[in-house]
């Protein structure tokens, strides 16, 4: 028996047009639009990771150059160690009379007295460090002449790369050889080095 | 009798065109070919996932093995930039840092004999007020002689040598009233009470000189 395919009538076309659509539109909304919107989900996802691993990349590439710059950087921070003022068992009025005893004795000043004031702070310029510093001044009042406290500026100046003179009074008495003498210097010290 | 034989071979339904295609059986091949370039379509897109799954999986697991190398970077740059801030705060101090000893010493050279003076003051700047973050702030004070003296020639003389170097780098000369700034100020030059033993009445002398000021700036 041969089998005879008859093209459809107008009805039968319909309806299977009509069933093909169906099929398709359900075809295309239920499977095609969410597997675009995992696709694209996926492309995100994974340009996502490249800028990451450029960014990886990249900053593993900087290492030698960060390690040279940290190094130059140490070097130049540790130096600073050196004219930093560091309490002497809590005091930083010890400390500066440890320091400035001797010189002040070689000049010739006496009854020299030593007093702490109240630090002052540094600018903080951008972001705040971990360790920050402050100016601590140091009051001290003796009795000599002007020349020997112009003596002590000097040798101070001269030894502390650091310190700063901020303030000076010398007031004349009977003798001339004994002035009332007060001088303010000033240290960079660590934040938070006095409680 | 001879009469011609119509016949009609076209079924009503063929007469519509006279086109071999007809629309009812192209109709359906075509949603037939539109449901086949869906599935096409379809197959493409999971091709495409999985390929980019594939790429992510890779990534991610050269990410996980960059981990620990990576972190060690991001503690040394976190280090370089406490250092930075650091060394910004001393810096900024170092600049700051003010020599003022070769202008005391200087002081007593020029020092006229006839001038005495009873005192030599330079008090402690005001405490400056500051934000963070901050772009520096400048410090001022005065520097004031008070003396005495048995006539006013003496003290232009020192006056006038205070207006050269060394004293330069201390003080600061400079006449702006308008502005309120006004560097040396008399502020007072009168006669003196007279005292025992002393001949002739001395003058007393009062000047002040703004001090250069002290920047704590970048």
């Amino acid at each position: 028996m041969k089998l005879q395919l008859r093209p459809p009538d107008t009805r039968q076309s319909l309806l299977l047009t009509l069933a093909f659509g169906v099929v398709g539109a359900a075809f295309y909304f239920g499977v095609i639009e969410p597997a675009d919107l995992n696709l694209t989900a996926a492309h995100a996802v994974l340009e996502e990771q490249i800028v990451r691993q450029r960014t990886v990349l990249d900053d593993l590439a900087q290492k030698e150059i960060i390690l040279r710059g940290l190094n130059e950087k140490s070097v130049r921070r540790a130096a600073y160690d050196v004219g930093l003022m560091t309490p002497l068992l809590e005091s930083t009025a010890m400390r500066a009379k440890a320091l400035i005893d001797p010189l002040a004795t070689g000049c010739g000043l006496i009854n020299l007295e030593y007093e702490a004031q109240e630090p002052v702070a540094l600018p903080v310029f951008g972001l705040a460090a971990q360790e920050q510093f402050v100016r601590e001044p140091i009051r001290i009042t003796c009795r000599g002449s002007y020349q020997a406290a112009v003596s002590l500026v000097r040798c101070v100046e001269k030894r502390f790369e650091l310190v700063s003179l901020t303030a000076l009074s010398v007031t004349a008495t009977a003798d001339p050889e004994l002035q009332q003498i007060t001088f303010v210097f000033e240290w960079p010290m660590k934040k938070g080095a006095v409680r | 009798m001879k009469a011609p034989l119509h016949l009609n071979l076209l079924r009503p339904s063929e007469r519509v065109s006279s086109s071999p295609v007809r629309f009812r059986v192209m109709a359906p091949i075509f949603a037939l070919f539109a449901c086949v370039g869906l599935v096409i379509w379809w197959a493409i897109l999971v091709g495409q996932l999985m390929l980019t799954k594939s790429m992510s999986g890779r990534i991610d697991q050269e990410l996980v093995q960059q981990t620990n190398p990576h972190q060690e970077i991001i503690e040394l740059m976190a280090e370089a930039n406490e250092l930075d801030a650091q060394l910004e705060q001393l810096d900024c101090y170092r600049k700051s840092v003010r020599r003022v000893g070769s202008a005391l010493g200087a002081l007593a050279e020029v020092m006229p004999p006839q001038v005495q003076l009873v005192t030599l003051s330079m008090p402690p700047p005001a405490l400056p007020e500051i934000a963070e973050p901050s772009t520096g702030y400048v410090e001022r004070t005065t520097f004031s002689l008070v003396g005495r003296t048995p006539q006013e020639q003496p003290v232009l003389m020192l006056m006038r040598s205070l207006t050269a170097e060394p004293f330069t780098n201390l003080l600061e000369v400079c006449q702006h009233p308008e502005e309120g700034i006004v560097s040396p100020r008399v502020k007072a030059f009168k006669q003196d009470l007279p005292k025992k033993g002393e001949e002739q009445r001395k003058l007393v002398f009062d000047i002040e000189y703004l001090v250069q000021e002290r920047r704590f700036t970048p």
